[in-house]
C-alpha cells in the first residue's frame, strides 16, 4: 500500500528519515517546476526547493489537514519563498534551460520548442499575481481548491486570476509577428 | 474563446515539456543531511531528559525510603515556585567557556546534597546557566531542584567544553524537576578552590 503524503509527513516529523525521503522524492519535482516556471531561473528553483523542504522539517507541524493537501501546503511555502525572491530581484535574469533536439524531425522539433519557449517567456512576463495562478492551474495541473490554499485566496479569485492571466497571454503572444510565432500559428506545430 | 483554447493547449505543451524536470540530486543530499542533524539533536536531548528524569526519580524514591535514623523529620526538598530561580551565572562559564573545574573524582556516585546553606563554612559554588532539556515544555508551576552527580561527558552534550581525559569524572549538577516528574533543565556546579 502506498503511504499518503500526510502519513509520510507525520512519520517524517517523528524523525523517520525514510518517510521524509519518500515525501521529498514524491513532491520535489512539482515544487522545483513551480519555482522554475515562476522565476525562469534554475538556480533560484533549486534554492526554493531546498528551502521549502527545510521549512517542512522545521514547521511541518503547522500543516492542517482540514485546510488542504500536503502538496498545496508545499506550494504555499514555495510560493512565499518565490515571491520574496521576486521582491528582492524583480528583474532577475532569466536563464534558458538547455534544449535537446532529437535527430528525427529536427525542424519540427525546433519549431515546437521555439513556440514553447515563447509561451514560457510570455508566462514569465505576467505580473506575479496572475503568473502564479497560470503556473499552478495550467502548468502544474493543480485543482482550483489546492491553488486557492497555496495562494491563500478564495477559489473564485483563483478562477478570475487564471482567466485574466490567460487573456494577457493571448494578447502578448498575438503581439508577436505571425511568422509562425503567434498562438494561432504555433498551434500548428504544437 | 478559441484564443483561450489555444492558449490552454500551448500551456499544456509547455507543461509536458517541463514534466520531467526535477531538482538536482545535491538538493536531496543537503535536505536529508539537515533532517538527520535536526533529529540527532532531538534524540540525544530526549535521551538525556529521560535518563536525568529517571535518575531524579530514583534519587527521590531512595531518599524517601531511607530510615530516619535521627528521629527527625526529613528535610523538605527545596521547592521552586512558579518560576525557575534567577541564577547566578559565573561569567567565565558563559562569556568565555573554559573547561570547568570539577569536584574530585572521589565523589560517591549518585550522591545527593541539599542546597540549603550549611552553618559550616563551604567553598563558594560556581554554577553555569540552566540548559533546557525539553524542546517543548508544558507550563511550569512548581518543582524541585535536585543535586546529582553525572559524568562530565554530560556537559559536552549541552555544548560546554570538557577535557578528553576528564570525560568519565563525575560532576555536580542541579536538575530542575517539575512536579509532573519531567526533568526540565540542568545546570552544572563546581566549587571555588
Amino acid at each position: 500500500m502506498i503511504a499518503t503524503d500526510q502519513a509520510l509527513l507525520e512519520q517524517a516529523l517523528e524523525g523517520v528519515e525514510d518517510a521524509f525521503t519518500a515525501l521529498y522524492r514524491r513532491r520535489q519535482g512539482a515544487v522545483y517546476r513551480f519555482a522554475l516556471q515562476m522565476t525562469g531561473s534554475t538556480a533560484v528553483a533549486e534554492d526554493v526547493t531546498q528551502e521549502t523542504f527545510l521549512a517542512l522539517i522545521l514547521h511541518g507541524g503547522r500543516y492542517d489537514e482540514a485546510r488542504g493537501t500536503v502538496g498545496a501546503f508545499l506550494y504555499g511555502i514555495a510560493r512565499n519563498l518565490v515571491l520574496r525572491r521576486l521582491d528582492r530581484n524583480p528583474a532577475a535574469d532569466l536563464e534558458v534551460t538547455e534544449d535537446y533536439a532529437g535527430p528525427e524531425d529536427l525542424l519540427e522539433d525546433l519549431t515546437r520548442r521555439e513556440s514553447i519557449e515563447q509561451v514560457r517567456q510570455a508566462v514569465l512576463s505576467l505580473p506575479p499575481v496572475f503568473r502564479e495562478a497560470v503556473v499552478l492551474c495550467d502548468l502544474q495541473d493543480s485543482s482550483y481548491e489546492d491553488a486557492a490554499v497555496a495562494l491563500d485566496c478564495p477559489v473564485g479569485t483563483v478562477r478570475s486570476r487564471l482567466s485574466r492571466g490567460r487573456a494577457m497571454l493571448v494578447r502578448k503572444l498575438r503581439g508577436a509577428a505571425c511568422t509562425g510565432r503567434s498562438i494561432e500559428c504555433s498551434q500548428k506545430s504544437i | 474563446m478559441q484564443s483561450e483554447e489555444h492558449i490552454v493547449a500551448a500551456l499544456r505543451a509547455l507543461a509536458e515539456e517541463d514534466a520531467e524536470l526535477e531538482a538536482p540530486l545535491r538538493v536531496e543530499d543537503r535536505v536529508r543531511k539537515i533532517f538527520r542533524r535536526k533529529h540527532a539533536v532531538r534524540k540525544w536531548r530526549n535521551g538525556l531528559t529521560w535518563s536525568l528524569g529517571l535518575a531524579a526519580a530514583v534519587i527521590v524514591v531512595v531518599f524517601i525510603g531511607m530510615p530516619d535514623k535521627q528521629h527527625s523529620p526529613p528535610p523538605r526538598a527545596k521547592e521552586v515556585a512558579t518560576k525557575p530561580p534567577q541564577l547566578a551565572v559565573a561569567d567565565h562559564l558563559v562569556a568565555d567557556p573554559q573547561p570547568v573545574e570539577m569536584p574530585p573524582a572521589t565523589v560517591p556516585a549518585r550522591q545527593v546534597r541539599r542546597i540549603a546553606p550549611n552553618s559550616d563554612p563551604q567553598p563558594r559554588e560556581i554554577v553555569t546557566e540552566f540548559f533546557p532539556l525539553l524542546d517543548v515544555a508544558p507550563p511550569f508551576e512548581r518543582g524541585e531542584l535536585l543535586r546529582v552527580t553525572v559524568p562530565a561527558s554530560t556537559m559536552r552534550k549541552v555544548g560546554l567544553p570538557v577535557s578528553e581525559n576528564r570525560l568519565t569524572e563525575r560532576v555536580y549538577a542541579d536538575v530542575l524537576v517539575g512536579n509532573e516528574g519531567l526533568a526540565r533543565a540542568i545546570r552544572f556546579v563546581s566549587y571555588e578552590q
